[in-house]
């Protein structure tokens, strides 16, 4: 067990990597939006693009994703959306759901939106690091 | 004897009462009421400032009956599955929108419908544990309630 002192360095070079990476990235806002249907999904949006503007500097923790050859961004978050949405499931999600029951038929819709938000994203070789920048 | 039998009842009975008032007035003291509603009742918080309250719930969901390959279902199943779960949490932390309708022509009851709602923001909820079995994913969620999360 390391000792309070021994944990310095280490929250140093973690805060100072996460700072370097997120200088160093693009930043880009990424939103999405999953409607289901009696405990099916039926439509799935991401909306991704890339930021005009910088975004405030104050980050949160890290995620990191595979990527193959030259994949955009799109496509890494395609493949790993479940992971992405685990990671974003410390944020902010908005639910809306609404359920009528019949005499013959129950039907529920269910919307879970992730507001979109802005993220620094850094392209390293075969990953790609994404902070959520607040 | 017999006095001395009255006496302590009435010593007891005494005591007793003076039991009860003090303690009434303690608990006065330290119960925070949170009033519902206009009817004025006093309801204790459920959430204290000094402990955390943990709710857990199991999400499930259901494949699309067309998928191009067990990855995506069981993916698809999953993601289905967290929404019922944020649905659960929801409905637990906030509360149920319900509202019925009947319709009632010659005395016969024509058609009845009952619709629920609810509308929440929820943030840092767990995927605890998921399971896949036989085409239905269930997904146990939980979420930490204290005054911190709540207030920040």
């Amino acid at each position: 067990m390391r000792s309070r002192n021994g944990n310095r360095p280490f929250v140093f070079t973690s805060l100072t990597l996460i700072s370097i990476l997120s200088y160093g990235a693009e930043n880009y806002y990424i939103g999405y939006r999953l409607t289901t249907k009696n405990a099916q999904p039926i439509e799935e949006t991401f909306s991704l693009s890339k930021a005009m503007q910088p975004c405030p500097k104050n980050h949160g923790s890290a995620l990191s994703l595979q990527r193959h050859d030259d994949e955009s961004l799109e496509m890494v978050l395609n493949r790993d959306r479940t992971l992405f949405l685990e990671y974003a499931a410390s944020q902010d999600f908005r639910l809306k759901s609404d359920e009528t029951l019949t005499s013959t038929q129950l039907k529920s819709i269910q919307t879970l939106t992730l507001p979109t938000q802005c993220y620094a994203v850094e392209f390293n070789g075969d990953l790609v690091t994404i902070t959520l920048l607040k | 004897m017999r006095l001395s039998a009255a006496l302590a009842l009435l010593l007891s009975v005494t005591a007793l009462q003076a039991g009860i008032f003090s303690s009434d007035e303690s608990s006065e003291q330290k119960v925070k009421c949170v009033y519902s509603g206009t009817d004025g009742n006093c309801v204790e918080p459920i959430l204290r400032s000094q402990n955390e309250l943990v709710i857990t719930v199991t999400g499930q969901g259901v494949a699309p009956s067309v998928t191009s390959s067990p990855a995506q279902a069981y993916a698809l199943a999953k993601r289905a599955a967290m929404v019922d779960g944020y649905r659960l949490i929801a409905e637990r932390v906030k509360g149920v929108q319900v509202e019925g309708q009947d319709t009632i022509k010659n005395m016969m009851l024509q058609q009845s419908s009952t619709k629920t709602s609810v509308e929440a923001i929820v943030r840092g909820a767990n995927i605890l544990n998921t399971t896949f079995k036989e085409g239905l994913c269930e997904v146990e969620m939980e979420i930490a309630l204290s005054y911190s999360r709540v207030l920040h």
